[in-house]
């Protein structure tokens, strides 16, 4: 357990593959993560990230591709000798094993002596903050414990990569944000490289420094959190990660890093990314985030100013949700932050929304968005 | 039940008590018989007597018999028990078309009449020189009694969590240890539960015995079986009593391991 | 291929079962139909004599003939008791479920023998009837058709019950209360609710006695005192007795491709492990 930042292992992903049948569950996925990073497999069910991360535990042998440990090929290797820690979709605690038993087991399957046995179970159980409950059974532990259970015994034995299918699934909201906490936490001082598993995009925005996003077998997008957040490339990833709205328009003259699109009688100034260039004449899709949108003050401006009309609104502590009602952009969602706002939101009231030429983003449309 | 508060009514109640009279009464009727102090089959006539149970445990032949019975039985439940759950924990496992083929294969004894397999086992085991002999009946048994271990097994498997396996698997642990470590201390009453039925199977079996015997092996069924068709003395209804008892003291230990493994 | 040989250990599992199944059991069970177009000469005569042979036919009509009574028996009686069962309250539901398992495990043999201590003409009815004065003769009981089937229906109802029972236990008794509810009269509920959501387990029980029913050994032997002839120990008779190989094994493969026929019509219906996983108390 004396884990160093340098104890973390590389790993790659090199044109992974699995078939089911005339099923495609994973296509051509590639991918790096760095040593002692933490990447997330995000995606909605379906999307084929856990059979990645059974690729890479060992279970399910890819119809193509290869898995790559610091530049070594594992992908022929049964799972019990990759020497991977797993923690389980519902953690898969032995129910007739106490827990230090159960945090004893991969040590005992290597053959280790007693004391040194005994030792790393204690030093495991002390990481988790679980050593006063060594002698209970699973079944007489809460949920998160079980889950701090589950970390200690895929921790204990050093393993070169630590997956997590799931880990916080199980767990109701309030406990879920706690553990992630944690988590985090403990991946910091373990510092070993960890794949996570998870549907849930705040969970994998607030603990991954990278992000793998995967829709229907595929691998959409690839980067650090705040990359994809403010730069996703297709209306898939803007709408899975936070929420969007989508802008649809023709693009009316493009030059040097600056577009404009119109649609209807709107015209919406575009910035354009480094390399991003929109053909004139093309139909063109944007995304832009609900909290980037501005209320304008009387006589205020904006690159592009939207009129419209609140047709719903709810109050939600910190914010204001707003469903503004425009001529030529149908009902764009606004966050307002509900501190000093400058309107009293009502239904009926008639406001002006206006953005900064680069607040959206242009997007690829995918089936899915 | 419970829910809907809605029993069966009279007429069904009527045939199921007619019926469960049918089901005990006759089995019963076995156990003042056994105490009757006449030297035919009939009631008690002045007092009840132990004196058929005295001349069970003093006849070398019905002792001898209930031993043999005894060691075949514990054999062939060895080898049945040993065969079958490692069959149903791969089968389990692979969980294949080719894998539940297997598995059907297992359940044959069940379904072809043991009057068949006695005639081909009288042939067969001429050929491997197995007729009347100890090696042979147990064979014969053990492979007939596969199948009890096999669907006990399977049952408790089926409420097994497959991925207690894999993290066994994961966190490197071989099959041999995942199957002493993780597997089988899970599925320990449904194993147990296989071994008393296959025991109880090879302990009342005759058709084969029938077959493949003569005198060399002479089993507790056969020695009843010639009382039965031969002599019918009081001495086979204390036999009788004594195997009911046996019976439910088994079917008792079995009930007992489900509740342990139910809580 | 990869995933074989990544499964190499679990298929290894399986083995000493296959092995000891194909050796021991489908082998010996392969020569018996081998036998049958064989001996005494290869060809079809002997399931000629299935046309020809009077013999032959009457035993095959004579165990029809019982095992349809048989399971027409046993499905009546086990059809009210693992209605009643079913219907019980679960303490009351585990005394009842004795009355089934413990004859289903005890041995058929103590069973027939009872049967005869009972049903013989000196046995136990005789005399109670005689006593009271019921009868002057002793009525024949036993070593006839009619003992036979007393015996076979004692022995196949808790057969019956299992299946029926694993049926009825998952038709939600919510059910039954709900078409009270509304109006139906106990019979009406019993009539158009029960009754059509219990039938498979229904189908698949009657389905289950006559196969054991036709190759049964024991009990027709005992308690048919070798007058009346079943199946079962016809073959025995030409095998040890007569030692006509030939026409014991031609009967034993029409058994066995009865049996396995009539399983595969019914395979939808008929679950073996749900039959055995239901023997529990």
């Amino acid at each position: 357990m004396s884990g160093t930042a340098a104890a973390g292992h590389a790993l790659d992903l090199r044109g992974l593959t699995r078939r089911y049948g005339t099923f495609t569950a994973v296509r051509g996925v590639s991918l790096r993560v760095e040593r002692g990073q933490f990447l997330t497999l995000l995606g909605p069910s379906g999307s084929g990230k856990t059979t990645i991360l059974m690729m890479v535990a060992g279970f399910v042998p890819p119809s193509e591709g290869q898995v790559l440990l610091d530049g070594a090929d594992i992908t022929p290797l049964p799972p019990e000798r990759r020497h991977f820690g797993m923690v389980f979709q519902g953690y898969a605690l032995f129910p007739h094993m106490t827990v230090a038993e159960n945090v004893v087991f991969p040590l005992r399957v290597r053959g280790l002596g007693r004391a040194e046995r005994d030792g790393k179970v204690r030093a495991a159980l002390d990481l988790v903050q679980l050593s006063p409950f060594a002698e209970r059974r699973p079944a007489q532990l809460s949920g998160g414990q079980q889950q701090r259970v589950a970390l200690a015994r895929a921790l204990v034995f050093d393993p070169a990569l630590l997956l997590l299918d799931e880990p916080l699934s199980a767990l109701d909201k309030k406990l879920r944000a706690e553990l992630q906490d944690e988590l985090k936490a403990l991946h910091r001082r373990v510092g070993r490289t960890f794949v996570n598993v998870t549907h849930d995009q705040d969970e994998a925005l607030s603990l991954s420094d990278r992000v793998a996003i995967l829709n229907h077998g595929r691998l959409v997008q690839f980067g650090a959190p705040a990359e994809l957040y403010e730069r996703p490339r297709t209306s898939f990833v803007a709408d899975f990660l936070g929420k969007s709205n989508f802008l649809r328009g023709t693009v009316r003259g493009a030059q040097g890093g600056a577009a404009v699109l119109e649609a209807g009688a709107t015209r919406i100034a575009q910035a354009l990314p480094d390399g991003a260039a929109l053909p004139s004449g093309a139909a063109a899709l944007l995304s832009l985030r609900p909290e980037k949108i501005a209320v304008l003050a009387e006589g205020e401006g904006a690159d592009t100013v939207v009129g419209g009309r609140i047709a719903a609104w709810s109050y939600l502590g910190a914010d204001f949700a707003l469903d503004v009602r425009t001529d030529d952009l149908g009902t764009l969602r606004v966050v307002l932050p509900s501190w000093r706002a400058p309107i009293r939101p009502a239904e009926g009231m008639a406001v002006r929304l206006g953005w900064t030429a680069d607040a959206a983003v242009p997007v690829e449309e995918d089936a899915a968005a | 039940m419970t829910g809907g508060g809605h029993g069966a009514g009279p007429l069904a109640r009527g045939v199921a008590w007619t019926t469960a009279l049918y089901l005990l009464l006759p089995i019963s009727i076995v156990v003042p018989v056994s105490l009757t102090d006449q030297r035919f089959l009939s009631l008690p006539y002045h007092a009840p007597s132990l004196r058929h149970y005295a001349n069970l445990f003093t006849s070398e032949a019905w002792l001898g018999a209930v031993w043999q019975s005894f060691w075949l039985a514990l054999a062939s439940t060895v080898l049945a028990v040993a065969a079958g759950t490692l069959c149903a924990i791969g089968c389990w496992r692979l969980g294949r078309r080719s894998s539940e083929a297997v598995r059907a294969l297992m359940l044959l004894p069940l379904i072809i009449p043991s009057i068949v397999y006695a005639v081909g086992l009288y042939r067969w085991f001429g050929k491997l020189d197995l007729l009347d002999r100890f090696l042979g009946v147990t064979l014969a048994h053990a492979v007939t009694g596969i199948p009890y271990v096999v669907i006990t097994v399977s049952a408790s498997l089926a409420a097994f969590d497959p991925r207690l396996e894999q993290a066994a698997r994961g966190m490197g642990a071989s099959l041999g240890q995942t199957l002493r470590w993780v597997i089988l201390p899970r599925i320990a009453p449904g194993i147990a539960s296989g071994a008393i039925f296959a025991f109880i199977h090879s302990w009342d079996e005759l058709v084969m015995v029938l077959f493949i015997t003569s005198r060399d092996v002479f089993t507790l069924p056969r020695k009843i079986w010639d009382g039965i068709n031969e002599n019918l003395d009081p001495t086979m209804a204390a036999v009788a009593v004594l195997l009911v008892v046996f019976t439910v003291l088994l079917l008792w230990a079995d009930g007992e391991l489900r509740r342990r493994r139910e809580s | 291929m990869n995933a074989l040989r990544r499964d190499a250990g679990w298929w290894a599992l399986l083995l000493p079962a296959f092995l000891l199944m194909t050796v021991l059991y489908v082998a010996p069970i392969v020569q018996v139909l081998a036998i049958s177009v064989t001996e005494p000469q290869p060809g079809f005569g002997n399931y000629e004599r299935l046309l020809t042979n009077a013999g032959v036919q009457r035993v095959i009509g004579t165990t029809l003939r019982v095992c349809a009574m048989t399971t027409a028996l046993a499905l009546l009686l086990g059809y009210a008791l693992s209605y009643v069962i079913a219907l019980a309250r679960p303490a009351v539901q585990r005394y009842w479920l004795l009355v089934v398992l413990v004859p289903l495990w005890i041995s058929v043999l103590v069973r027939a023998f009872a049967w005869v201590t009972l049903l013989r003409q000196q046995g136990l009815v005789n005399q109670g009837l005689q006593a009271v004065g019921l009868v002057d003769e002793p009525l024949r009981l036993v070593w006839n058709e009619f003992g036979i089937v007393v015996g076979m229906v004692h022995y196949m109802v808790p057969y019956a019950v299992l299946p029926m029972l694993a049926g009825m236990r998952e038709i939600d008794p919510r059910l039954l209360a709900a078409a009270r509810g509304l109006g139906a009269s106990r019979r009406a509920a019993f009539l158009r609710v029960f009754l059509p959501l219990s039938l498979p387990g229904l189908v698949a029980a009657g389905v289950l006695v006559f196969i054991f029913s036709l190759g049964f050994y024991i009990t027709p032997a005992i308690l048919g005192g070798g007058k009346t002839l079943m199946a079962a120990e016809w073959i025995k008779l030409q095998i040890l007795d007569l030692v006509r190989w030939g026409m014991g094994t031609m009967l034993a493969t029409v058994l066995v491709v009865a049996i396995l026929a009539t399983l595969v019509l019914f395979s939808r219906v008929v679950d073996l492990n749900r039959l055995f996983g239901g023997a529990r108390a």
